[in-house]
């Protein structure tokens, strides 16, 4: 096989596009339910999708039904962009959204989890429309959950193929031994929690249109509310914040888990490391906040606004938990803004963008995971100097790793910094000052959403430059895709022959 | 009784000659023509050349009549094999020899007496368990328990700071009155000649002397040897064998640091897999910088189990030159143990007879309830069960007519163990512990039939 199959690839793409569509035409039956203008402009922009991704299905029809690796590289970038392209027309269509690139880095931002908007008023905005922002998360979302099931593992990508092929207990790959089968059987709960959620949202206060958007928003890890004041808006509704911060720290859990925990296996969940590692860290943390923010903090700075109707104390808890659970899972809704608490709570925040959720769910960031070798690996690297001819090495889940998947997690964290750095001082290059640039960047590479400085909770992208929106955009596609998936295609030796 | 040995390795051939000496009747099968000849000419048994698994060549051997069969190939799947084969033509009891320690732990589980074997022997488990009581004991360079330490045996060589060197056993019994120990063979420094000792034999220095004592007696055996008790912290282990394994996780289990070394990286990484709480170093053993890298004159015991028996001996050696208190090499050339003393090394332990040993007992399950061989001598410790037919019942010891190349080392009655003198009446249901030389194994024997 000396050429890439760019046949397959096309047809792929072309049943992105259908599948696109057909999400969209939703959106359209919806805004005609709610009897909005708009409806008829979603439904082109529906069709247009749906018309354009057939013709491509037909004219490569006829294609081998091999891929490669290198097939699947490509397919992963291009499926994204071609969405995140594809997912600007509702936008566009409707005139919500003028600018072109304003709609991609809406969009792109949807179909990448990451939540981050350049929207200054949301609610004036048709329902179609809004469905169709919070559609493009739970797409995005139900993309990774095959991606990090199938794909990753494939390609071997920063030691994903741990939490598939390789560890025992729970692994991908002894789920079901079909890939097909496992996604849609990850699927099937990830449709389920959002159901549930739904649900319980809407016994807690909210109507369906709020409630349906918000599970979709949370089970993606994604962010998109459809109120302006995103969480915060319902800070007078204890209820509806519990379920969303339940759902958010569900979503940062290795999705594989989840479906032990349907088996009724629980033994299974308990006892896998990362898991664990995850459920400290989450605890650990929201503690330590929820102290400073009852001792410390002075919640009547912040422009939001804190009710407190379940008295102080467990406004405390409930915003520590909620903010810790929002950016450890790269979720980034806003029920309160972090910025504003005390020095040290907006330093932690920081550290915790780097955290991100557990490998296999729908969340960003570096992952538990990862920072679990690397610690572990960091700390045998002062015994092996110690013994230079012991064999130690690094172990999870009660197995010893191989070498090769140590220096896969090495290679991703270099990577991720690298890349973390050389986005901020492009942002920086751009205007921006210190604490914007970093925290730009930062929240784009793990697809939080609100980050620092001027893009603090409160704020959003939409005072970023042109060129800043897409760089932002960049950001948010290598993050999402585990940053060698992209890269690749950005080195010379991917485009000579095999 | 008949029994049939398949497999005349070396497992196998030590096996038909302790059974020869009793005169039993033994047939032992192997395919290879030269492993007959030596045990053919050197052993009293009948020898069939052939493979055990044929059904007609176990027919020919006359299975059917067989009391015992014992299948000690180094082929674990050939031995079971032919177990299952030899139960189902008429074998009454089978022994199965295996190199899986899988087989012994869920050995309730799988139930190998259904399909027709009675005992599984592992010599590699055999050794691992041997290499833990020789640590927890020391000082000792051999020791066997009776009846969970009732009476224990335990071998020493003497130093001169031992209190009774230079003194007879007699005047070392008057001399220490409240001690309860009694020696049952001494091996003189240079000689291979096993000597039992009576009331007027002198201790020498660099003896090797083994004591029978009673529980509280090996405590005080250790002051009056001059040897102090060591607390093992840090063991090193040299092989990742089976053995090496085995050892490295139980002496973990029981808190001691070890750290084992194995050439083969490959396989180091699959044991620092298996042993989490072992520091695994991928090495070759004979490198004496490595081992001074991973400290080795900081180590209390140094044990040696790779496969090559001169790769043990002479890494043991190198331990005892920095001063490691403690070294136990395998060897599998039997050869060897003829030199255990003169060179040094406290221990030399054999798998395979470890495993002959073992399955020796179960032969003679019956008057004889325990067995073993003392390390490197030629001398046999019985553990008999009085009967009240048996000669020696309701009399006193000084009555009896123990040949001279035999000892009473002492009676368990009640579960306690006593160090008995001649005016001990031995009484119906006491448990005797006998050492006697090859030679007269068949008249103490019958003294207790």
């Amino acid at each position: 096989m000396p050429r890439l199959n760019y046949k397959i690839i096309i047809y792929i793409m072309g049943l992105l596009l259908v599948f696109n569509g057909g999400f969209m035409s939703i959106s359209a039956f919806l805004s005609a339910f709610y009897k909005e203008s708009e409806a008829t402009e979603l439904l082109a922009a529906s069709l247009v999708a749906i018309a354009l991704g057939a013709l491509l299905m037909v004219l490569t029809r006829e294609h081998l039904k091999e891929l490669g690796k290198k097939e699947g590289y490509l397919i992963v970038t291009m499926g994204w962009l071609i969405m995140a392209f594809a997912g600007t027309m509702p936008y566009m269509f409707t005139g919500s959204i003028e600018s072109f690139t304003d709609a991609f880095f809406e969009t792109m931002s949807g179909f990448t989890t990451t939540g981050a908007s350049i929207m200054n008023d949301i609610e004036i905005m048709p329902k179609g429309v809004l469905f169709w922002r919070s559609t493009t998360h739970w797409i995005g979302g139900m993309g990774i959950i095959v991606l990090a099931v199938a794909i990753l593992p494939l390609l071997g990508i920063g030691g994903m193929q741990l939490f598939a092929a390789e560890a025992p207990g729970p692994s991908a790959d002894k789920l079901h031994p079909r890939i097909t089968d496992t996604a849609k059987r990850l699927w099937l709960i990830y449709v389920g929690f959002t159901g549930v959620e739904t649900v319980l949202l809407k016994i807690a206060g909210m109507d369906w249109f709020d409630a349906v958007n918000h599970a979709m928003s949370t089970l993606s890890t994604g962010g998109f509310s459809t109120k302006n004041a995103s969480i915060a808006y319902w800070n007078d509704n204890p209820w509806i914040q519990w379920i969303i911060t339940f759902f958010m720290f569900i979503a940062g859990m290795n999705f594989v888990l989840s479906y032990f925990g349907f088996k009724g296996q629980f033994k299974k969940i308990f006892a896998d490391t990362e898991f664990k590692w995850y459920t400290c860290f989450v605890l650990g943390f929201s503690i330590l906040g929820a102290v400073l923010i009852y001792w410390q903090a002075d919640v009547s700075v912040s422009s939001i606004s804190h009710p407190m109707v379940w008295g102080e104390a467990e406004s405390a808890v409930r915003h520590s938990f909620f903010q810790v659970l929002a950016v450890i899972t790269t979720t980034g809704f806003v029920s309160a803004d972090y910025t504003m608490w005390t020095p040290f709570l907006t330093i932690m925040f920081f550290g915790l963008f780097f955290l991100g959720g557990s490998a296999g769910s729908t969340a960003g960031g570096i992952k538990v995971m990862r920072h679990i070798i690397l610690i572990r690996n960091g700390i045998l690297e002062f015994k092996r100097t110690l013994h230079p001819n012991a064999i130690l090495p690094v172990r999870y889940n009660n197995r010893a790793l191989p070498n090769g998947i140590v220096f896969n997690i090495l290679g991703f964290f270099i990577l991720y910094m690298l890349s973390f750095i050389v986005g901020a001082v492009g942002l920086a290059a751009l205007g921006l000052d210190f604490q914007t640039a970093i925290g730009g960047a930062l929240s784009s590479l793990g697809n939080v959403g609100p980050a620092f400085g001027d893009l603090s909770p409160v704020n959003n992208f939409a005072r970023l430059p042109d060129l800043g929106k897409w760089w932002c955009s960049f950001l948010m596609l290598i993050g999402r895709l585990e940053l060698f998936t992209v890269l690749i295609l950005l080195t010379p030796f991917f485009w000579r022959n095999r | 009784m008949k029994i049939i040995i398949a497999g005349a390795g070396e497992v196998g051939f030590h096996l038909a000659k302790l059974l020869s000496y009793e005169s039993q009747d033994i047939t032992l099968i192997d395919p290879v023509k030269e492993n007959l000849l030596y045990a053919d000419t050197h052993l009293d048994i009948r020898t069939i050349r052939g493979d055990a698994t044929s059904i007609k060549m176990l027919k020919d051997s006359n299975v059917s009549h067989a009391d015992l069969l014992i299948s000690v190939t180094s082929s674990e799947t050939t031995n079971i094999t032919v177990c299952v084969l030899a139960k189902q033509l008429g074998a009454k009891r089978t022994i199965a020899r295996i190199s899986n320690t899988e087989f012994l732990e869920q050995q309730e589980e799988i139930g190998f007496k259904g399909f027709g074997i009675d005992e599984l022997i592992s010599p590699e488990s055999l050794a691992s368990k041997e290499i833990e009581l020789l640590l927890s004991q020391s000082a000792f360079n051999d020791s066997y328990e009776f009846e969970q330490g009732a009476l224990t045996m335990v071998g020493v060589n003497l130093s001169r700071t031992a209190q009774f060197v230079g003194k007879s056993v007699q005047q070392a019994g008057e001399i220490f009155p409240e001690v309860h120990f009694m020696p049952i063979a001494i091996q003189r420094f240079g000689t291979q000649y096993t000597l039992i000792p009576r009331g007027d034999t002198q201790f020498k220095e660099g003896d090797q002397v083994y004591f029978i004592t009673t529980a509280g007696g090996v405590e005080e055996l250790y002051k009056l040897t001059g040897k102090t008790k060591r607390a093992m912290k840090n063991v090193m282990i040299l092989g990742g064998s089976a053995i090496g394994e085995q050892s490295a996780r139980q002496l973990a289990k029981s808190g001691i640091n070890v750290k084992l070394i194995e050439i083969d990286q490959s396989k180091a990484f699959d044991l620092a897999d298996r042993l989490p709480d072992t520091l695994v170093i991928s090495g070759d053993g004979r490198n004496v910088e490595l081992l001074q890298e991973e400290s080795i004159h900081e180590m209390d015991a140094f044990i040696a189990v790779t496969g090559n028996s001169e790769t043990n001996i002479i890494s043991c050696l190198m331990a005892k030159s920095k001063s490691v208190g403690k070294t136990i090499s395998l060897v599998e050339n039997m050869d060897y143990f003829q030199l255990s003393h003169s060179i040094g090394i406290d221990t030399l332990i054999n798998k395979k007879l470890l495993a002959a040993n073992n399955i020796f007992r179960y032969i003679r399950k019956g008057e004889v309830v325990a067995m073993t061989k003392l390390n490197n001598m030629n001398a046999e410790l019985l553990e008999f069960i009085v009967k009240p037919q048996s000669k020696v019942c309701n009399k006193r010891i000084m009555e009896i007519d123990v040949p001279r190349s035999a000892i009473i080392g002492g009676v368990i009655r009640g579960g306690k163990g006593n160090i008995v003198l001649g005016d001990f009446t031995i009484n119906e249901g006491d448990r005797v512990v006998v050492c006697c030389l090859p030679r007269s194994i068949s008249k103490v024997e019958k003294l207790f039939q």
